[in-house]
Formats: C-alpha cells, sequence, structure tokens
C-alpha cells in the first residue's frame, strides 16, 4: 500500500509543475473572477462588493448586446464556412498527385503565420485605393468596396480573413481521410455509387467525428474573437463591425479599469458558449457516425 | 567498418547533436540581451518609463544622459515601452504589484481615471510651495489644464500638443490662387480647397485641397466643446457642437461619402518621412506642431506655411483642442523625489534655458512660458519661422484641454465613435449627438450605483 502511495505521489510530483501552473493562473482567476463579478474593482483598489450590479446594467447594456449578436453572427458565418472549405481542401489534397506534399505545406503554411502579421498584411490587401484586391477587381471592371471602412464590408472582410487560418483544420481533415478503410469505397463502387455518392455516404459519415470536434472548437473559438478586430478598430474601422465580445470585454477591463464588470461579462460570455456547445453536443447523435 | 559497429556510433552522434541543438537553442533564447548596464552604479537609480520610439526614443536617451551628467545623488534609468504593446495594462499590474516605475511619461486621457483609481501620487504633495506658484505663473493656460483632476495635479506636462494648418503655396499658385491671401474664415477655406483638389478618371481623390474633419478638434472652433471649466459640467450636445458635426458632415457630403472614405483609407497615417503632405496629396491639411521639425529633415527643400484654422461664423479664432506630453508618478513610486527632480530637469521648471535644448531636440511645445521666452527657443524659433503659430496659439484661453472627468477615456472613444458614425452617414449629426449623451448619461448612472468617486 504505502509502495503504491509512493509510486502515486511521484507521478504527481512529475507533474506537479503544470498543477501548480494550472491552479495558480488558470483554477484561481476563474474562481475569483466569480467574486469580482460582484464587486467594483480596478485592479489597484481592493475589490467592493455590489452584489448583482454589474449584472443588472449588462443586461440593460445595448453595446454588449450588440457586440454579443455580432459575435453570433460570426460565429454562424466563419464557422460552417471554414469547415466547408477546410474539408473541401482537404479533399483535393487528398489526391495523389505529384508534388501533393508540396500543396499540403503550402496550404498548412498560412496557419502558422502570427495574427497580427497576416491581418497587417490584409489590411493592405483590401486598401480601396491601392489594395491587390480592388486592383484585381477592377481588371475584371467591378470598382471594389472599401472593405475595412464600411460595416458590412468589414464583416465580410474579417470573415474572409479568418479562411487563411484554415490549415490547421485541413491537416485534422487529411489525417481522418487518410483513416477511412479503402474497402468501403471499393464496395460503395461495385454497389454502383458514383463520386458524389462516395461522398455523402462513406467521406462525409466517417469524417463526421472530426467535423465534430472542428465545430464544437471553432465555435469556442469564434465566441472569443478578438485580435483581428482589435487591431482593424486601430485602423479606425467602423467600430459596430469590429467590437465583438471579447473586444468590449478587454475595452471594459484595460481601458476603463471596470474589471468588476469585465468579469461578469466573461461570466456570461463562458454561460453562452456552454450552452452553444451543449446544444451542438444534443445535435451530435443524429449527424456525428463513430465507424467502430 | 563493419555497419553494426557503425550504427551504435551514429545514434550516439545523433543523440548528442540533439542535446547540442537544444542546448544551443536555450541559449539563444537566454542570450536576448537585457537592459544596458548603468553608469553610475553608486547613486540612486530612478526608473523612468515612456512610449517613445526609433528618432524620438534617442532624443529621450539624450535628454536622460544630460539630467545623469548634471547628477550626483540619482540616475535616470530609462526604459521604453511603446504604446503598442499595451503600456497602459503593464503599468496598472506594475502599481498593482508593488513594483511600478518611479516616473513614467503618457499622452493618453488617463489622468483622472488613474487619480480616481488612487494609482498616482498628486505632484503637488512633491513641489515646493515656490514650484507650485512658478508652475501655475507660467505655464500656457492649456498646460495648467492637462494634468488636472479634482483641483490636484497629477501630471506635469512636458510638452504640448497643438495643431494648425499646413498648406502648399505651389498647389495655390497652380489654381491661380494667392497663397499670401489665406483664408479668414472656414467657410471661405472650404470653398478655397475645393478649387485645389484633383480626381482620377475613376472619381477618386488624388489630391484634397481641404477637407476638415475631426469633431473634437472643430468643435471649440464653432464655439462649442464638451466642458465647461467654470460650471464644470459637460457641454455634449451644445448648439455649437451640433452646428459644427453638421458643417463637416455637409462639408463631406459635398464630396461624397464614399469618396472620401475610400480616399482617407487609402492614406497612411506617416508618423515620419510618408506623411502624405510631403508627397503633394494633400494641399492643406491639419497636423500638429512635430511635422515642423519632420519637414525640415525629410523634405528640406518643400515649400509650404502654417496657419490657425480661421473660425466659421460665430466660431473662436485660435481655437482647438490640445492635449500633451505629461509626466506621473505612481502612488507607490520608490524614488518620488529623484522622479520630481527628473521631471523639474526636463520641464524646465528647474532651468528654462537648458530645458529650451530639448524642446527643440523633439520640435515640442513647451508649457511653460519661461522655456518658449529662453534665447535657446527663440533661436530655435528665428531658424523655424512656421514653429511660431504653434507657439502663439499656446496663449490662447480657446484651445480645449480634455474634460477632467474620470471617465475621460469613455468619453474620448465615444466621441471618436459619434464622429465616425456622422461622417459616413449612418446617422444624423442630431441623432449622433443625442446617442453620445445617452451613453455618458447611461454611464454616469451606472457610476453612480457602483458608488464610483468613493473609496
Amino acid at each position: 500500500m504505502r509502495k503504491e502511495l509512493r509510486r502515486q505521489l511521484t507521478g504527481y510530483a512529475f507533474v506537479s509543475p503544470w498543477l501548480v501552473g494550472f491552479v495558480v493562473f488558470t483554477l484561481y482567476p476563474f474562481l475569483a473572477s466569480i467574486y469580482f463579478s460582484l464587486t467594483r474593482y480596478d485592479i489597484v483598489t481592493p475589490p467592493r462588493f455590489v452584489g448583482l450590479a454589474n449584472y443588472r446594467f449588462l443586461a440593460h447594456d445595448a453595446v454588449m448586446w450588440h457586440a454579443l449578436l455580432l459575435t453570433f453572427e460570426y460565429a454562424l458565418v466563419a464557422v460552417p464556412l471554414g469547415i466547408v472549405v477546410g474539408v473541401a481542401i482537404a479533399l483535393l489534397l487528398n489526391v495523389e498527385v505529384r508534388g501533393v506534399g508540396i500543396y499540403r505545406t503550402i496550404f498548412y503554411l498560412p496557419s502558422i503565420v502570427p495574427t497580427v502579421a497576416s491581418t497587417l498584411v490584409f489590411i493592405w490587401i483590401l486598401n480601396p485605393q491601392i489594395g491587390l484586391v480592388n486592383d484585381l477587381l477592377g481588371l475584371v471592371g467591378i470598382v471594389g468596396p472599401a472593405w475595412l471602412k464600411e460595416p458590412g464590408w468589414t464583416f465580410v472582410s474579417l470573415v474572409l480573413m479568418s479562411l487563411w487560418g484554415v490549415g490547421g483544420s485541413i491537416v485534422v481533415y487529411l489525417a481522418a481521410l487518410k483513416d477511412i478503410p479503402f474497402f468501403l469505397y471499393e464496395a460503395a463502387v461495385i454497389d454502383g455509387a458514383g463520386v458524389l455518392s462516395r461522398l455523402r455516404h462513406v467521406t462525409l459519415p466517417l469524417l463526421s467525428p472530426v467535423i465534430f470536434f472542428n465545430l464544437v472548437m471553432g465555435v469556442i473559438s469564434a465566441f472569443q474573437y478578438f485580435t483581428q478586430a482589435y487591431m482593424l478598430q486601430d485602423q479606425l474601422a467602423p467600430e459596430e463591425a469590429t467590437r465583438f465580445y471579447a473586444v468590449y470585454l478587454f475595452e471594459r477591463s484595460w481601458r476603463y479599469l471596470d474589471m468588476g464588470y469585465a468579469s461578469a461579462m466573461a461570466w456570461v460570455l463562458f454561460l453562452v458558449i456552454v450552452v452553444v456547445t451543449g446544444l451542438i453536443f444534443r445535435t451530435h447523435r443524429r449527424w456525428v457516425h463513430y465507424g467502430s | 567498418m563493419d555497419r553494426d559497429l557503425l550504427r551504435p556510433l551514429a545514434r550516439r552522434v545523433l543523440s548528442l547533436s540533439f542535446v547540442a541543438s537544444i542546448v544551443l537553442l536555450f541559449g539563444f533564447v537566454f542570450a536576448v540581451p537585457g537592459p544596458p548596464a548603468r553608469r553610475h552604479p553608486e547613486r540612486i537609480p530612478v526608473r523612468f518609463w515612456h512610449m517613445w520610439t526609433a528618432e524620438w526614443k534617442d532624443i529621450v536617451d539624450r535628454i536622460v544622459l544630460r539630467f545623469n551628467e548634471s547628477q550626483d545623488r540619482y540616475e535616470v534609468v530609462a526604459l521604453s515601452v511603446p504604446p503598442s504593446s499595451n503600456v497602459d495594462a503593464k503599468f496598472l499590474l506594475a502599481v498593482a504589484g508593488g513594483d511600478p516605475p518611479d516616473v513614467m511619461a503618457q499622452w493618453k486621457p488617463i489622468i483622472p481615471t488613474w487619480a480616481e483609481s488612487h494609482m498616482l501620487r498628486p505632484l503637488d504633495d512633491l513641489m515646493s510651495p515656490a514650484e507650485r506658484q512658478r508652475f501655475f505663473d507660467e505655464a500656457y493656460p492649456v498646460a495648467k489644464k492637462i494634468g488636472v483632476y479634482e483641483n490636484r495635479l497629477y501630471g506635469l506636462p512636458i510638452g504640448i500638443n497643438v495643431w494648425a494648418l499646413y498648406y502648399r503655396p505651389e498647389h495655390m499658385r497652380e489654381a491661380s490662387l494667392d497663397p499670401d491671401k489665406f483664408p479668414e474664415s472656414l467657410e471661405e477655406l472650404v470653398l478655397l480647397g475645393a478649387k485645389l483638389d484633383k480626381k482620377n478618371a475613376h472619381g477618386d481623390i488624388v489630391r484634397l485641397g481641404f477637407l476638415p474633419g475631426w469633431f473634437g478638434m472643430y468643435a471649440p472652433v464653432f464655439g462649442g466643446g464638451f466642458y465647461d471649466w467654470s460650471a464644470r459640467e459637460l457641454t455634449l450636445d451644445s448648439p455649437a457642437n451640433l452646428r459644427c458635426l453638421t458643417y463637416l458632415v455637409e462639408c463631406r457630403k459635398r464630396l461624397g461619402l464614399d469618396v472620401v472614405t475610400r480616399f482617407e483609407s487609402a492614406q497612411n497615417a506617416g508618423a515620419s518621412v510618408e506623411w502624405p503632405f510631403i508627397s503633394g496629396v494633400f494641399s492643406i491639411t491639419l497636423d500638429g506642431q512635430w511635422r515642423v521639425e519632420q519637414l525640415a529633415k525629410y523634405a528640406p527643400g518643400l515649400e509650404y506655411r502654417v496657419a490657425p484654422i480661421p473660425p466659421p461664423a460665430g466660431g473662436k479664432r485660435f481655437a482647438g483642442s490640445s492635449d500633451g506630453n505629461f509626466m506621473v508618478v505612481p502612488v507607490t513610486a520608490k524614488r518620488p523625489d529623484g522622479a520630481w527632480e527628473f521631471i523639474k530637469f526636463w520641464s524646465g521648471l528647474s532651468d528654462p534655458e537648458r530645458a529650451a535644448a530639448f524642446h527643440t531636440w523633439g520640435g515640442w511645445l513647451p508649457a511653460l512660458s519661461s522655456v518658449a521666452k529662453s534665447k535657446t527657443y527663440q533661436d530655435y524659433l528665428a531658424r523655424y519661422p512656421s514653429f511660431r503659430v504653434f507657439v502663439d496659439l499656446l496663449s490662447s484661453d480657446n484651445l480645449a484641454a480634455p474634460a477632467p472627468i474620470p471617465y475621460q477615456v469613455f468619453l474620448a472613444d465615444r466621441i471618436t465613435a459619434t464622429d465616425q458614425a456622422a461622417m459616413r452617414g449612418l446617422v444624423t449629426p442630431t441623432d449622433a449627438l443625442r446617442d453620445l449623451v445617452r451613453q455618458v448619461d447611461e454611464e454616469r448612472q451606472r457610476r453612480r450605483v457602483l458608488h464610483y468617486g468613493e473609496p
């Protein structure tokens, strides 16, 4: 028994650096923010208890509702689009043609470019008068819009920019595609299935666990969408198209020193993510197929 | 040699190479140069944070060097923390952690918010009565307001920012206009600017004559503004403000909202040599005094002139908004006395003649009239006559300082958002101002309920 206990303690000793880091830098702030959300707190002076006042004001905060709606819209458009594009490119990269390794690398590379760097490049590419996109549109006689200055087009630009990082999920889809047994395709061909039927009845069902994983992760990260929108705000892009929930949370916390209000916002966001993720989980039995 | 004998050797070489590369990688990561060694370790260190980078950082380093040469008690150790690196959060965490810099140079609208949060030490505590008297006797009207909150001085200005119109005489001559007759009213100026506009075949602006913009700057020119210093209250939707915003939007509409938006987004901020005025994209444009020094440096042969914004009908002369660079001392600073010595040195409170040299290095407008009157500064003005327009503006009572309210950052953000929404034609100027008042009222109500302003 003592030997077993010693073995366990040794194990915990080895993982203790992570455990300590988790407790100090994740668990404690996570729990502390519950208390801070019930206070008025500016980091320097001690928190002052205000009960549920932050939540009450939050319920009537038009800016917060607008930011939440914008974030929902973004999640609703960018996440499915990212999945469709990711799966489509993965299917193309799964075709064994000469130099496919190079193509795979090319599609993966953008996802490891730092977001700040790629956003800066996009700011120039989407410049209405001297940007590459409008220059190309001009060649076919289209006058391109002011991409990052008009609210509607700013939203479109942000969604398009999100596709830049789709390489990470392509790798996961590719791995899953490689895992689909070939005999299933053979059987489908013998049964007379064409390309589309094979895609619909073999590939997509067997890819569905990975799509489900990417959907959940995509939704969670969409609700925390920040960097690109924050950078565009700095470029005086329209506020109504760039003030996502996380951007407004950051504004309230570090710009206005409203840590209590920001903590309440963070908890509301947490609950929203839990509910949305829960809803996705509830639907997964209907469309996710596990091969085993 | 036998291949079986070679295999363990190869494995060992591979392992050693792997370990060596890890060691090298760590060595490289940790070999990042630390702060430079102190020159005077026997003295009391005064840690100074500022936000200047590139050519500006060099000037700050020169001032710090001068201070350290003048001292035998303190040594200022400067650290450049760029504004893009979320410097405010770093400062707040340093104050909360009890290890902040002793003094920091700032230019953002933070004084009331930070002072209300008890993060800043009132400089009145560090000043002698004579120094305080001297500051309020010699400081320009706007400089007296920039660092004040609740009648206490939390930030001592070391440079004031004032905006005026830069214009290109040759563009006016091209259009058969006399550059010696600069318009006396804003309305005349807008008409003149229209004659200087140039568009390409697609209708895009390639040269903008003149377009007034920036609600925050022009509101005082129209006799408005956002704060009444005598009544100590906000004046957000005053008739003058509405007149201003309406006029600015109408000017934009004449050119086409979409056309202006496209033109503006094609221009970069132009921090130095890439300023679009130099390349001739603007004929008349509003900018700060620091451009005089930059024009001398990057476009020495360029012909240009500077003039104050002419008032519209019923408006005010020599008006506009103004802000500045100022020094703050955190409440938990360990060497506040050393910090104050440095602030006096830079601002000119201890020696205006000496401080005048620093101001000329950066093309800064002094907060104190004694610095502006010094021989060094007067020589500088003789060398750069355009600069005198800005110095003259400094004496004006019509320059507005940021409102000294604890939600100053919030208000500044809302004014910018109001400006943007009206300029893009999303709302009418009347509705934009109504929204501004509503948002600010809601914020004030929230602060009242949450007991802001109470310890």
